[in-house]
């Protein structure tokens, strides 16, 4: 039986990890560069980043990257994001994080919050690629388009950027264990009774057959 | 001129539309030409360009009392208070001059062509080949020398005049007194007054290309005003939050840890 | 002018009519502005079509094209019907008293003396009553049915409002609006001026349209006074010095006459040329023409002009008597293969002259063509042009390279005759020379080729001075100005108003008062004498900004002719006293012993000195400024005309269609179409700001082809939904001649007029385009014109002439 065969179970293929952080990185060096062009006083980053006008190619280049990892990310998750009754029971709950709960019900691959961050990253995303298109390609729209393309790509950045933290926090030392999942791919067994109980049941069944 | 607050004023009504200015604007800025055609107006190219700082409209009009008119307007920045231009720029390849104008650091433009949108007035052009862009500068280097605007100097009608904005305000008004009729001074009363001020003949409605109301543009304040210090207040509060989370809940254990090995 | 530029500015009511100066006078136009800033002058714009000027104005007044005499002839009806004429000023300084020859007559449009075989006047019976001894005979009452003002009086009565409005298509309202305005300032302290430019002269009545405006000018006492005169606007082409110095085929420099072949002696000549006047009170300053001419010739001939050999003036070149020698006439006779070659320096005829087909066919038949410019131009190049086989073309082409304006040191003359010297800016590139260094280069030749192999009339270029080149000999500019200027050829002394003067020879003569016909001076232009001082100062070169009389007249700023006169005829700015009618704008002022002011037209006392007085306008034989202008080859009096295309079968005045002494030529190319079905539409030619004339210039400056880049055609929003023709579309414009294709302009600046109950519409081009550059740019607009000129200047009519507008394909490839 696979039972015993290890402590550890593996919650994502390698695709995935790639996938994660492409996603990643080319958002958080979007992040970066983006709060570069914004404040004036952070002219260190358009500095190291070789000044203004490769901070703004390379802005533009990792926000395609950026695009192009989300269109994969959201047909390779989508479906396991999918919201379902429980997780409103889920969200009432505050996921457990933020008082003692007891009756958490249980999860499949993701917990709402998890799906949350997912949607929020597709929905401002999409938003956040559609507007820096608007911008890029501005004179071509009509110039209350291309305004409004200007402003929804800072609101954009506020929502990624404050969603981005919260999942740095809670991938990382607010949920320990949970990082594994996107280096090796392996989590402890334990851990997956925690996170995604009926996810670990099915992969159970799925290695008996 | 050093160290002064200057206005350009444009009397619409002296100009003859020689387009003096708009040649010698390509003069001394050292912008080529354009091979146009002929699209049925005097006025040409047919707008602002990347090479075309300043522009004359012509625009065939004619009044509620059915007298028609030929109106010349000579366009380009207006050198804005509060510029919108250098709000959006994220380089700071636009700025306030000692004369209260915008300058420009070309050097410094990455192109990202935020000004060409937020402006008011529609002026900065972008140009694919530079992939940076342009608008007048008023002649910056010229009035640092205390040298009139190339535009200023080529008029041959005193259409075009500058001096300190108090002065130059007072003779736009009185012009627009001796005018008398819907003759208006345009320019001092929006986005902070700006520094080249029309005289008009007629309403500034009636002008093609010419706002009514100029202002910074809502979307502009929201970015700059509120979404730009919250994108700081979001990421930093968020991060607080977290390590206030860490601190005071901790981190979130993983429950059976019985068979967990190691 | 009679006046100058700046004086523009102390003017009450500025007509502008055949000129759009504000588009191709803007620098001038800002003393029109100030006039209106200043004074609260009124500025009234009468032309075909809105232009920037209409735009600046205090309103427009749509004309068509070539009615201008009709309109002129109103107001001249409207100022004596309403008795709105200076009446002092019409009796003492114009002709209006004077009693005309009783054999004078006018009729059905044609006044007496005429030739209808040789379409010419005999000006018998165009002369004054004379008392006993030669003096006209006047009646200061103005109401002798003979004297001019009456017949005056007659020959107007017909244009009436009803009459003029139908020709010309003008409103009656705006007629009398214009007339009242304009009018009112024949009162002596209001000044009328009228601007005027190539929108009157390039007519086949294009001197009577000036004459029309002379003669209200005079009614109004508006000549000679500040803010008056009557003002042809010429700009950068230099129209003013070169008319000075002679450009036109029947002149002399200084406006002398070119000697005809049947004068054939000198004195014959100078008793033709000199004109007489008995009255005592006249000063006929042409009384001095010997003097001036003689000196002509010892600046030509030099040493070998003595009395023995009649100065020269058996070497001087003559005109064949009847005969005209016009750029008309020249294309025509090239036309005809008579003319073996041609020079065309700084010119580009095969676009800028009339009939364009016919000028470059013309110059296929030459055997050889050369041409000095800046630039390359279709005239240079015309045998490749479009429908050219160069290898059909025999004749030899020369491009000399020339140094442009800034690239030479000499003197330019404004259109206000101030000569102003300026210096080189900067060398002229490569090989290109200056056109007088061109010119030296050739006669040294060509002197050269004579004295080895001698040939017909050897001596007019063996003796001809030529000594104008510096040590390097290159052409020396100041040594030509000196000569212009005028120099005596022998010590003498001179008794100047009681003093007695030493000058020894080769000092440079002061001013032409000064000048002999003993050949004891030598002078190459009478008028520029005085351009030097006596010891040596370049007056052309001064740039002095003191204004004595506040008036704008900066009397030592550059050198005007005549004397540094700015104001001509200005001894009228006073009363017969010598008080000034507007003592506001006080221009001259008679002390008791001298004149006070600008630098009067001659020291004599005002005309009430019975003694001593000379009446104002001296350069008239008779003293007075001319209402009946028998000068003119075209009649006395203007009378209106359709040009030789116009839209009309009849003149709505007389049974005389076109002006009858215009010349007619009758080459196979010169198509004529009036009033005809397949060319409806009146059209008229002009210039825009951003080009200069034909264009060879100013289209390869790209900054301003692209503020201009093509030829286009102007055309009202009625005709152009009549025809279905889009702004912006590409169309065809025709005439009975040729056509052009270029970009269809529909504006609201052309307005159809209604002409004897028809609607008439009219459309216009600028002349500034030509197949070299820009490739797309459009061809000629003078395929469209017809070669037929003034009946005085053979100025061509390039301004009303009938087309037709159509459709065409979409630009395609």
């Amino acid at each position: 039986m696979s039972h015993h065969d290890a402590n550890m179970v593996k919650v994502t293929d390698a695709t995935e990890r790639i996938a994660h952080w492409i996603l990643a990185l080319s958002c958080l060096f979007c992040l970066i560069s983006g709060l570069g062009l914004m404040f004036h006083t952070w002219e260190i980053i358009p500095t190291i980043l070789g000044g203004y006008y490769a901070t703004k190619w390379l802005h533009i280049f990792s926000g395609v990257v950026f695009a192009m990892a989300l269109a994969y990310a959201y047909f390779m998750w989508a479906k396991e994001c999918r919201f379902e009754k429980d997780d409103l029971d889920w969200i009432l709950q505050g996921g457990g994080y933020l008082w003692e709960t007891e009756k958490l019900p249980p999860v499949y691959k993701y917990n709402a919050g998890q799906k949350a961050f997912f949607w929020c990253i597709v929905v401002f995303g999409i938003l956040i690629v559609l507007t820096g298109l608007g911008m890029w390609f501005s004179d071509s729209l009509p110039v209350v388009v291309a305004r409004l393309a200007f402003m929804l790509h800072a609101m954009s950045a506020f929502v990624i950027g404050s969603f981005f933290v919260v999942h740095l926090y809670l991938g990382t030392i607010g949920n320990p264990g949970t990082v594994q999942a996107m280096f090796t791919g392996k989590c402890t067994r334990a851990w997956c009774q925690t996170y995604c109980p009926r996810w670990l049941e099915d992969h159970d069944k799925n290695c008996v057959a | 001129m050093k160290n002064m607050d200057i206005v350009k004023v444009i009397d619409v009504t002296k100009c003859t539309a020689c387009r003096g200015c708009q040649v010698a604007c390509k003069q001394w800025n050292e912008q080529q030409a354009t091979r146009t055609h002929n699209w049925g107006s005097y006025q040409n190219p047919p707008d602002l360009q990347s090479n075309t700082w300043t522009l004359i409209r012509f625009q065939e009009y004619v009044d509620k009392d059915g007298t028609f008119k030929w109106l010349f307007r000579k366009d380009g920045c207006m050198h804005c208070t509060d510029a919108a231009c250098v709000k959006v720029c994220p380089s700071g390849a636009l700025y306030y001059t000692e004369f209260g104008t915008v300058g420009v650091h070309r050097d410094r433009c990455i192109g990202c062509k935020a000004c060409v949108t937020a402006c008011p007035f529609g002026i900065p052009r972008h140009d694919v080949r530079t992939d940076k862009c342009y608008k007048c500068d008023l002649c910056y280097t010229r009035l640092l020398g205390d040298q009139k605007p190339a535009c200023v100097l080529s008029c041959p009608t005193g259409a075009l005049t500058i001096g300190d904005r108090a002065t130059m305000l007072k003779k736009a008004y009185a012009r627009v007194a001796e005018l008398g009729g819907d003759a208006n001074v345009y320019g001092d009363k929006f986005v902070g007054g700006t520094h080249v001020i029309y005289v008009l003949g007629e309403k500034p409605g009636v002008y093609d290309e010419l706002p009514e109301h100029p202002k910074m543009p809502a979307t502009v304040l929201w970015w700059k005003n509120f979404f730009k210090p919250f994108t700081l207040i979001g990421i930093g509060g968020v991060a607080g939050a977290a390590a206030l989370h860490y601190l005071i809940k901790g981190p979130h254990e993983v429950k059976e840890n019985k068979e967990g090995g190691e | 002018m009679t006046n100058h530029y700046i004086d523009l500015k102390n003017s009450d009511v500025i007509l502008i009519m055949g000129s759009n100066a504000a588009e191709h006078h803007p620098l001038a136009f800002k003393w029109i502005l100030r006039a209106k800033e200043k004074n609260g002058a009124r500025i009234i714009h009468v032309d075909p079509r809105y232009t920037r000027t209409s735009a600046r104005c205090d309103y427009h007044v749509p004309l068509r094209s070539g009615t201008d005499i009709a309109f002129l002839g109103g107001m001249i009806n409207y100022i004596i019907s309403n008795e709105k004429h200076f009446h002092d000023y019409v009796v003492n300084y114009t002709n209006a008293s004077f009693l005309v020859n009783p054999d004078f007559s006018f009729d059905n449009g044609l006044f007496s003396g005429y030739d209808a075989e040789k379409r010419k006047y005999s000006k018998d019976t165009w002369t004054f009553q004379m008392d006993a001894s030669g003096i006209p005979l006047k009646d200061p009452t103005l109401t002798d049915p003979r004297c001019v003002f009456q017949l005056m009086k007659q020959h107007y009565s017909r244009y009436t409002l009803d009459k003029v409005s139908s020709i010309t298509g003008v409103s009656k309202e705006n007629l009398t609006r214009v007339y009242a305005e304009y009018s009112a300032t024949g009162v002596p302290d209001k000044a009328g001026t009228e601007c005027y430019a190539l929108g009157w002269t390039q007519h086949t009545v294009g001197v009577q349209n000036i004459r029309s405006m002379a003669i209200i000018q005079l009614l109004l006492g508006n000549m000679g006074i500040a803010g008056g005169g009557i003002n042809a606007l010429r700009g950068e082409p230099n129209v003013q010095g070169s008319t000075d110095h002679c450009i036109l085929y029947g002149n002399l420099p200084g406006y002398l006459k070119m000697p005809l072949a049947s004068l054939d002696t000198l004195e014959k000549y100078l008793e033709k040329c000199t004109p007489k006047c008995k009255d005592p009170q006249s000063a006929n300053y042409y009384i001095n023409y010997p003097n001036f001419y003689v000196s002509w010739l010892k600046a030509l001939y030099g040493e070998t002009a003595t009395p023995e050999t009649e100065f020269g003036y058996q070497w001087s070149p003559k005109l064949d008597d009847g005969k005209a020698y016009s750029q008309l006439h020249l294309f025509d006779r090239m036309y005809e293969g008579k003319i073996k070659g041609l020079f065309a320096y700084g010119t580009d005829p095969a676009v800028s002259s009339p009939n364009s087909l016919k000028t470059r066919k013309a110059l296929e038949k030459l055997d050889f063509l050369v041409c000095a410019n800046i630039f390359d131009n279709e005239t240079s190049s015309f045998w490749f042009g479009p429908g050219v086989d160069p290898k059909q073309v025999k004749t030899e082409c020369f491009l000399l390279p020339a140094a442009a304006t800034m690239e030479k040191e000499g003197s330019q003359s404004n259109s206000g005759r101030w000569v102003q010297w300026k210096y080189k800016a900067a060398d002229p590139p490569e090989d290109a020379i200056s056109c007088g260094d061109i010119q030296i280069r050739l006669m040294d030749a060509i002197k050269a080729l004579y004295a080895k192999e001698g040939g017909p009339n050897a001596e007019s270029i063996l003796n001809l001075k030529w000594d104008y080149k510096d040590r390097d000999g290159n052409m020396d500019v100041l040594k030509v100005a000196k000569q212009i200027n005028g120099h005596w050829t022998a010590d003498v002394e001179i008794d100047d108003k009681g003093v007695k003067k030493q000058f020894k020879k080769g000092d440079l003569v002061p001013t032409f008062g000064m000048l002999k016909a003993d050949g004891t001076t030598a002078c190459g232009n009478w008028i520029m004498s005085g351009s030097f001082g006596a010891d040596g100062e370049n007056k052309m070169a001064k740039r002095g900004k003191d204004d004595p009389t506040g008036l704008g007249l900066y009397p030592n700023w550059s050198f005007a002719w005549p004397v540094n006169r700015r104001i001509i005829y200005n001894r009228a700015s006073c009363d017969v006293n010598g008080k000034p009618y507007n003592p506001k704008r006080k221009l001259l002022e008679w002390t008791g012993d001298k004149w006070v002011g600008d630098v009067p037209d001659g020291p004599w006392p005002p005309m009430a000195d019975k003694e001593k007085g000379k009446y104002p306008f001296i350069m008239k034989a008779d003293g007075v400024g001319s209402l009946f202008g028998p000068a003119m080859a075209d009649g006395p009096f203007p009378e209106h005309y359709e040009p030789l295309e116009g839209p009309l079968t009849k003149n709505p005045l007389s049974g005389q269609l076109n002006n009858p002494a215009i010349e007619i030529f009758k080459a196979d190319v010169d198509q004529v179409a009036n009033a005809s079905e397949k060319f409806p539409y009146v059209c008229t030619t002009y210039s825009c700001t951003e080009h200069w004339c034909s264009g060879a210039l100013t289209r390869w400056q790209l900054w301003l082809l692209e503020m201009q880049p093509e030829l286009y055609v102007e055309i009202g929003e009625a005709l152009a939904k009549e025809k279905g023709i889009k702004n912006g579309q590409k169309v065809k414009v025709s005439s009975a001649r040729g056509e052009v294709k270029c970009v269809a302009m529909v504006t609201k600046r052309f307005v159809p007029f209604t002409v004897e109950g028809q609607t008439v519409h009219q459309v216009g081009l600028p002349f500034n385009y030509g197949w070299l550059f820009p490739e797309d740019g459009g061809d000629s607009t003078n395929f469209l014109t017809p070669s037929v000129g003034d009946a005085n200047t053979f100025c061509p009519e390039f301004k009303a002439f009938m087309v037709n507008v159509s459709k065409v394909q979409e630009r395609t490839l």
